[in-house]
C-alpha cells in the first residue's frame, strides 16, 4: 500500500495504482482529461491531468504517473488550473466550435472543462481557424468531423486492442494531425459505436442517432440488452415514450464498458409498425381489433382446467412472465403440455468479446422455472397431437416455415405477442404483449447471472405489460389470487425458485447475482474487462 | 401587551346616515363622469381612445410581438436546429425535428419548425437563446387571432414568411 497525500487529503491506495485513479478518489470526481481511459493503454497525449507533485520541477500527468508511498499532490492550485486553461486553448486553437450542430454537445469534454477552468476569451478569430475534413461517413454506423477532433486517440487505441481490426490512425503531424480510417478501409466492426461514446468530442458520432435529439432532453432508464444470451448492461435514452439510443452501463462481470453494435439497434422493434397495440380477433380470415373487457368471454372456453392442449412459451420472455406462464399452463393444460419454446436456432457468429451466438435473452431463465425447448420438428409433432387450443406467448414460432404449416391447420391458437407477425396472422386472438423496453423484468444469462431491466416506455395502445395479462387469464382460469404488483410476484417467484439464497428479486443488486447452486458459476465474459 | 394607543382601524369608524345611504356618493361619482364627458366633447383631439383598427397603438420598439424565422442570403432559413430556443422556452412551445442538409457545410437544418401562439407568454427567451440569431420577435405583430386553436400553431414557412425585414 502507498500512502499519499492529495490536495492537503491522506489517502492510502495499493502499490501500482495510477495516480489518476488515486486522484479520483481522493476528489471524488476525476482529473480533467480527454485521452486516459480505464479499459484502454495509456497514451498520455492530452496533457489534460497534469498536476503538481511536489519535489518535481515540473507539473506532471496523472494518468501515465504510478503512485508512490508519501507523495503530496496537488490538483486544484494556481500553477495547475493555469496550465490546464492554456492545455485546454491549445486544444481549442483549430476547434469549430460548432456546438449548435453537435450531436456531441451537452455530454462534451470540451464544454465541460471549458466552463470549468476554460471562460477566457478566444485570441483566434473564427476566419484564422484550419480546417479538415467535416461530415465524413467513415462506416456504416460512425461519422466522422476531423475538426472536432482532440486527437486523444481512444478511438485509435480502442479498434487496436479491443476489437484488434485497426481501421482508425493519426495521420500526419502538427496542426495537420486527423484521425481516418486507413486508405480503402470502413469503420465496419460490429463494436464501432464504441467508439462514439469514447470520443470525448463530437469528432465521432452516431449516424444512427445523428441529429435525432439534443441529449440534454433524454432520460435514463436502466435496461438489459435482449439482443443475445449475455445480456449487456445498457442505458435506455428515450424523450417523449420514444426510445432514442441505447448506451452501454457499466458491469465488470458482463459487459465492461462495451456493448455490440447490434444490440444498440434493437430499440427499434419497439416502435416497429407492425406493433400489436389491439387486441385482435380473427373472423372471417381477418383480424380485426376488440376490447380487453370483450376477451374474458370469448376466453372462457380455455380458461379452465382441461381447456388448453398446449402451451409455448418463449426464451425471450422475462423470468417472471415464465414463472407465471408456466403456473397458468400447469392450471388449463398440465405438466407434460407445457414446452418452453421454439429453440431458434444457432447463429454461430459469437465472438470472444460479447456477442453470444444464442440470440435469446432468457433461455437460462427458462431452464430456470423448469421449461424445456424443443426443436422444430418435435415441437411441429407436438403440435399435430393437439386437439384444441394451443396457447402461444412470445416468440415468433411460425417463422419457422414447418411450424407455419402445422399451426396453420389449428383452429384455434391463442397468441400473446408484441408484433403483427407470421403467428399473430396464423392465431384466432392475438393479444398485445409489452415489449423489452416497455416492462420490468428479470431475464437469466448465459452465465446463470439474473438481471434486471426497468421499464423505459408505455406500451402502444391497449397492450399491457404480459405478466399482467397472464395473471388476469390465471385467476380467470381458477387458479391463484393475481399478485397484483410486480413486488408481490417478484416474492412468490423468489419464494419458488430461489428459496434458501441470500437474495430475492425484489432486492437484486444493480449488477445482477448468479444463484449459487442453481447454475454453474460465472464464466467471466471473454474481453469482458476490457 | 397591549394594543391601546394604537389607531383604530378605519372598519371601526361609525357610518353617519347620510354616509351608509350612498345617495351623495352616487351623485358625486356622476358629476365626475359628466364632467368627463363635457371636458371631452369640447377636446376630442386629447381624448385617450383609439379608433381600432383603423387607427393603430404605436409600441415601443422592444415590444415582442409574433416571433419570425430569418433567412440566409438565399432564402433558406438561418436556424440550425440547435433546439436552444425549444430548450428554454418556459411555455415549451416550440417544436422542432432537424434533418440532414444537403449542404455539408450548413450540415443540420430544422425540418419542421412549429411555435405553438396559444401556449407561447412571449418572454422573448427564444431569440435572446438563438445563437444564429434565427428567430426573432421584432414583427410588432399583435393582432394574434384565428376561429381555431390549430390555427395558432404555426409552421416553418409561415414563420419564414411572415414578415420581411421586422416591422421597425
Ligand atoms: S465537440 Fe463539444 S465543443 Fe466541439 S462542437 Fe461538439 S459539443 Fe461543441
Ligand atoms: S476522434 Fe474522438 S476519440 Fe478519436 S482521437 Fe479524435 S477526439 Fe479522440
Ligand atoms: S417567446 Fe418565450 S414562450 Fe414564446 S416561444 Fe419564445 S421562449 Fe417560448
Ligand atoms: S435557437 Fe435559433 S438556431 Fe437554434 S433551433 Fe432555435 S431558432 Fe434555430
Ligand atoms: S488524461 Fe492524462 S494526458 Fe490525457
Amino acid at each position: 500500500m502507498a500512502k499519499l497525500t492529495i490536495d492537503g487529503k491522506e489517502i492510502e491506495v495499493p502499490d501500482g495504482t495510477r495516480l489518476f485513479d488515486a486522484c479520483t478518489e481522493a476528489r471524488g470526481r476525476p482529473l480533467p482529461h480527454f485521452c486516459y481511459h480505464p479499459d484502454l493503454p495509456v497514451a498520455g497525449v492530452c496533457r489534460l491531468c497534469q498536476v503538481e507533485i511536489e519535489g518535481m520541477p515540473k507539473l506532471a500527468i496523472a494518468c501515465n504517473t504510478i503512485v508512490r508511498d508519501g507523495m503530496v499532490v496537488h490538483t486544484m492550485n494556481e500553477r495547475v488550473n493555469k496550465a490546464n486553461q492554456q492545455v485546454l486553448e491549445l486544444h481549442l486553437i483549430n476547434h469549430p466550435v460548432d456546438c449548435p450542430i453537435c450531436d456531441q454537445a451537452g455530454e462534451c469534454g470540451l464544454q465541460d472543462q471549458y466552463m470549468e477552468f476554460g471562460l477566457y476569451d478566444s485570441k483566434v478569430e473564427q476566419s484564422d481557424k484550419g480546417h479538415k475534413a467535416k461530415v465524413k461517413v467513415i462506416g456504416p454506423q460512425v461519422i466522422l468531423d476531423q475538426e472536432r477532433c482532440v486527437l486523444c486517440s481512444r478511438c485509435v487505441r480502442f479498434c487496436r486492442e479491443v476489437t484488434k481490426t485497426g481501421e482508425l490512425g493519426i495521420y500526419d503531424r502538427g496542426d495537420r494531425a486527423h484521425v481516418d480510417v486507413a486508405p480503402g478501409v470502413e469503420l465496419d466492426n460490429l463494436y464501432s459505436l464504441n467508439t462514439v461514446d469514447l470520443c470525448p468530442v463530437g469528432a465521432l458520432t452516431s449516424r444512427d442517432f445523428r441529429f435525432q435529439k439534443r441529449v440534454w432532453m433524454l432520460k435514463s432508464t436502466e435496461g438489459i440488452c435482449p439482443g443475445c444470451a449475455t445480456g449487456c448492461n445498457i442505458r435506455i435514452d428515450h424523450h417523449g415514450g420514444r426510445i432514442f439510443r441505447l448506451k452501454p452501463r457499466y458491469n465488470p462481470e458482463v459487459n465492461g464498458r462495451w456493448m455490440c453494435d447490434r444490440g444498440r439497434m434493437t430499440y427499434k422493434v419497439v416502435h416497429d409498425e407492425k406493433r400489436l397495440d389491439s387486441p385482435l380477433k380473427k373472423s372471417g380470415g381477418q383480424l380485426a381489433p376488440l376490447q380487453w373487457s370483450e376477451l374474458e368471454g370469448e376466453l372462457s372456453g380455455m380458461l379452465k382446467p382441461g381447456g388448453v392442449s398446449l402451451v409455448i412459451g418463449s426464451s425471450h420472455l422475462a423470468l417472471e412472465e415464465l414463472f407465471l406462464l408456466k403456473q397458468l399452463g400447469l392450471q388449463v393444460a398440465g405438466e407434460d403440455q407445457i414446452i418452453g419454446g421454439l429453440a431458434e436456432s444457432d447463429q454461430k457468429d459469437g465472438d470472444d468479446l460479447l456477442l453470444s451466438s444464442d440470440r435469446t435473452p432468457n433461455r437460462a431463465g427458462l431452464a430456470l422455472v423448469g421449461l424445456e425447448e424443443m426443436k422444430a420438428d418435435l415441437l411441429a409433432d407436438r403440435i399435430k397431437e393437439a386437439r384444441g387450443t394451443i396457447l402461444i406467448h412470445g416468440g415468433n414460432p411460425a417463422a419457422d416455415p414447418l411450424l407455419a404449416e402445422v399451426l396453420a391447420n389449428c383452429q384455434h391458437v391463442v397468441y400473446i405477442g408484441t408484433h403483427v407477425n407470421e403467428t399473430a396472422q396464423l392465431a384466432a386472438y392475438a393479444l398485445p404483449g409489452a415489449s423489452w423496453a416497455e416492462k420490468a423484468g428479470t431475464f437469466v444469462n448465459q452465465d446463470g447471472r439474473l438481471q434486471q431491466f426497468q421499464s423505459a416506455v408505455v406500451c402502444p395502445g391497449s397492450a399491457r405489460e404480459d405478466w399482467r395479462v397472464l395473471a388476469e387469464m390465471l385467476v380467470l382460469a381458477g387458479g391463484e389470487e393475481s399478485p397484483g404488483n410486480l413486488d408481490t410476484l417478484r416474492k412468490r417467484v423468489s419464494s419458488e425458485l430461489f428459496n434458501g439464497q441470500e437474495f430475492d428479486l425484489n432486492t437484486l443488486s444493480a449488477l445482477g447475482v448468479v444463484p449459487s447452486g442453481l447454475a454453474e458459476p460465472a464464466d467471466p465474459v471473454a474481453g469482458g474487462e476490457g | 401587551m397591549s394594543f391601546e394607543g394604537l389607531p383604530k382601524g378605519s372598519c371601526a369608524k361609525k357610518t353617519s346616515f347620510r354616509d351608509s345611504i350612498y345617495f351623495w356618493e352616487i351623485v358625486r361619482g356622476l358629476g365626475v363622469t359628466i364632467g368627463h364627458l363635457v371636458y371631452n366633447i369640447f377636446h376630442t383631439s386629447e381624448m385617450p381612445t383609439l379608433q381600432y383598427p383603423e387607427e393603430k397603438k404605436i409600441y415601443s420598439d422592444r415590444f415582442r410581438g409574433r416571433h419570425r424565422l430569418m433567412k440566409r442570403e438565399d432564402g433558406s432559413p438561418r436556424c440550425v436546429a440547435c433546439q436552444m430556443c425549444a430548450t428554454v422556452c418556459p411555455a415549451d412551445c416550440i417544436n422542432i425535428d432537424a434533418a440532414e442538409h444537403p449542404d455539408s457545410e450548413i450540415e443540420k437544418f430544422p425540418e419542421t419548425f412549429v411555435i405553438d401562439l396559444l401556449r407561447c407568454v412571449y418572454c422573448g427567451l427564444c431569440e435572446e437563446a438563438c445563437p444564429c440569431d434565427a428567430i426573432r420577435l421584432d414583427t410588432g405583430i399583435y393582432e394574434i387571432a384565428a376561429d381555431s386553436r390549430d390555427k395558432f400553431v404555426v409552421d416553418k414557412e409561415f414563420l419564414l414568411n411572415d414578415r420581411e425585414h421586422g416591422s421597425y
